[in-house]
């Protein structure tokens, strides 16, 4: 098995040797980052490269980390168990039909090898993290209710990603592979806008990454990414618009700045500057 | 490939035999065919923290390409070598592997045991003090020493700093030592505070059945509260200046226990002493505005940790900032009362042992009179603990 980006997706030749030694590895690969450097993208794309199926889990603060391998729903077996399961089939007496499976519960007990992703597991307290490290580690998980142990008959292929919200536990760390992906330079974005909109002029992608970064200079709060930079340079396209306008008055800002604090200063910034 | 190693570990960054034996592993399964991911296989093996990176770029660079000509490293090479059949011999010698077990271990346990022996020597004799100096590396180049100006070196009487034109160089605290103190993790896990919160979420299956039982069999559901923690704890630490340096190692390795312990803990960075702003990173380019830093007094306990030892006029007068570009009008006196007052559960962490507070610094004792003051010994830190669970 061997990972080699596909036709949407630009994969550094960095990053592509990094995913193919974690899984030879097989070690959880965990990505770290800002936003918008294609962590959970990265994930999707090996799951169609290898044509394998992927378990997706989006981490909640609330999560415990049980519930990613399996829930017991008890309220239904006690709602079926007064009132009957009608013609739903369930055997309230075999609780194998109350138990539902987790995305690392799913993953284990495929009959191939699956992408099991972790979105943004800072959001998740450390108990939670060693929780699932253990669980990750030996392949394992037990279901304390009828202590029954479920083990993974193909190790799927792990990636982690955190956004870095909080530190990640130490012992956590040590059994990942960590990966900081940078935000790509000019060059790279080039490639990656141009996989996405093919054969864009050449000033107006210089034009529009010129005022991208000097976007991102500017210290907001949540600075423009590679996903808010290709829906600027779609609306600018789909506008017919000849250039992206520049300084202060760039066109579609609102598919650049999100937040609005981050668009008032941005119109602040400006206002300023026009008054000078 | 032993000094590949030893160098990673003099450079500051933590080697465990895990990582060695994966380093091997790998190796064995023929990932590093060449340079470019050699480099790639031995980072992701050996560097957990993008604080590393540089280090390890160094450490590298110098150990695989300073010789003009590279070779893959060959694990041979470190069973033929002096070092492993030093301590083979020793180890049969002294009986901690009889000829008789020799023979069952394979290549890996010997690898293991080796380096086991290996890293604990290394660790006793060189506990982490080669990190002073260190403090500039960043990653990728965004250089915390950025900015022109001169420092003006050396001690003080007493460790006083005058007023400087400060290079805001910093030191890093975030590195992990060894640590000697196994006990202030227990001291400090005293602090949990579990407390039910969250909505109702959770099932409590016990009264469900009571209250069904009771009910003649119609179902009753009965939702409780989920146990979470809910403490919060912000740290201040003083990372700068030439008065906080002979405390390091001391502060280091509470910081080192602390990170794991709590749920919601946020670090953040004065000089010397409060003007108006707190940071949120450590070369303190972050600020944090002080309303917004003193607005969550009401839930958040908050220790400092810093010598309290500055200038006299740095505390008392209108002007003191260090910081020539600061315009603060208010004497840092002020801004430590508002803190105060703003953050009921709070108290000062000094590295400077209690019996010399008194020679030391006069400012120590002013800032005593506004925080609850303790040394950074255990005694002090299970006192601070107590004085932070009184004011929950």
């Amino acid at each position: 098995m061997k990972f080699e980006g596909t036709e949407r997706y630009y994969l550094s030749p960095e990053l592509g040797e990094i995913v193919n030694i974690s899984i030879s590895m097989e070690k959880p690969l965990l990505l770290m980052g800002e936003a918008g450097t294609g962590k959970t993208r990265l994930a999707f794309e090996i799951a169609r490269a290898f044509g394998i199926d992927m378990e997706e889990a989006r981490c909640k603060s609330t999560f415990k980390g049980e519930e990613l391998c399996y829930v017991y729903d008890t309220v239904l077996r006690l709602n079926d168990s007064r009132f009957g399961s009608g013609e739903s089939g369930r055997n309230v007496n075999d609780i194998w039909d109350y138990l539902r499976f987790g995305p690392i519960g799913r993953a284990f007990l495929a009959e191939d090898r699956r992408v099991l992703l972790l979105d943004e597991i800072d959001k998740t307290d450390s108990d939670t993290q060693d929780n699932l490290l253990d669980v990750l580690e030996d392949g394992s998980f037990t279901i304390r209710e009828i202590n029954h142990k479920v083990t993974a008959r193909h190790m799927p292929i792990i990636i982690i990603t955190s956004n870095a919200k909080r530190e990640l536990s130490d012992p956590f760390l040590r059994r990942c592979f960590c990966h900081y992906i940078p935000f790509p330079g000019p060059e790279e974005i080039s490639i990656i806008v141009r996989l996405h909109f093919h054969g864009i002029p050449e000033q107006l992608l210089e034009a529009c990454l010129t005022e991208f970064y000097r976007l991102r200079e500017q210290g907001f709060e949540k600075p423009p990414a590679t996903a808010e930079l290709l829906d600027w340079i779609g609306a600018v396209r789909s506008t017919g618009a000849s250039g992206p306008g520049a300084g202060k008055a760039i066109r579609h800002i609102g598919t650049l700045l999100k937040r609005s604090q981050d668009l008032l200063k941005y119109k602040g910034v400006n206002q300023k500057s026009q008054f000078r | 490939m032993i000094s590949f190693i030893q160098q990673l570990r003099e450079a500051e960054i933590p080697v465990s035999v895990r990582y060695i034996l994966e380093f091997y592993r790998g190796l064995q399964k023929g990932l590093a065919p060449d340079l470019d991911r050699l480099f790639l296989l031995a980072r992701l093996v050996f560097i957990k923290n993008v604080e590393h990176y540089d280090a390890f770029e160094r450490v590298f660079a110098h150990f695989f390409l300073g010789k003009g000509s590279w070779k893959m490293p060959d694990w041979e090479e470190v069973f033929a070598g002096k070092p492993f059949q030093e301590w083979l011999r020793e180890q049969l010698e002294n009986g901690a592997i009889s000829a008789a077990e020799l023979r069952t271990y394979g290549m890996e346990e010997l690898l293991r045991r080796f380096w086991e022996t290996l890293l604990e020597q290394r660790g006793q004799h060189d506990g982490g003090h080669t990190w002073i100096g260190t403090g500039g590396r960043s990653p990728f180049g965004h250089s915390g020493r950025a900015g022109g100006g001169m420092r003006v070196y050396g001690r003080g009487l007493h460790g006083t700093a005058q007023k400087v034109i400060d290079k805001r160089s910093y030191v890093n605290y975030s590195g992990k030592s060894p640590l000697a103190r196994e006990n202030v993790s227990q001291i400090l896990a005293s602090l949990k505070n579990l407390k039910r919160a969250g909505p109702e979420t959770e099932l409590d299956i016990d009264q469900t059945i009571a209250r069904t039982a009771k009910n003649g069999g119609e179902i009753e559901l009965v939702f409780a509260r989920e146990f979470r923690d809910r403490l919060k704890l912000a740290v201040l630490l003083d990372n700068g200046g030439y008065s906080m340096i002979p405390y390091l190692d001391l502060v280091k390795s509470v910081f080192g226990k602390i990170r794991d312990h709590f749920k919601d803990l946020e670090y953040y960075y004065f000089h010397n002493c409060l003007y108006g702003a707190v940071y949120q990173d450590l070369p303190r380019t972050r600020a944090i505005p002080w309303e917004a830093f003193v607005g969550r007094g009401s839930d958040t306990h908050l220790i400092i940790i810093g010598d309290a030892n500055m200038a006299p006029f740095e505390l008392m007068a209108s002007n003191g900032s260090l910081y020539i570009q600061g315009s603060d009008r208010r004497p840092g006196q002020e801004w430590l009362k508002e803190l105060r007052a703003a953050f009921p559960a709070s108290v000062w962490l000094n590295p400077i042992p209690k019996g010399r507070w008194p020679t030391e610094s006069v400012t120590i004792n002013q800032i005593a009179r506004i925080f609850p003051m303790e040394d950074l010994t255990l005694a002090g830190i299970r006192n601070a603990v107590q004085i932070l669970g009184r004011r929950r």
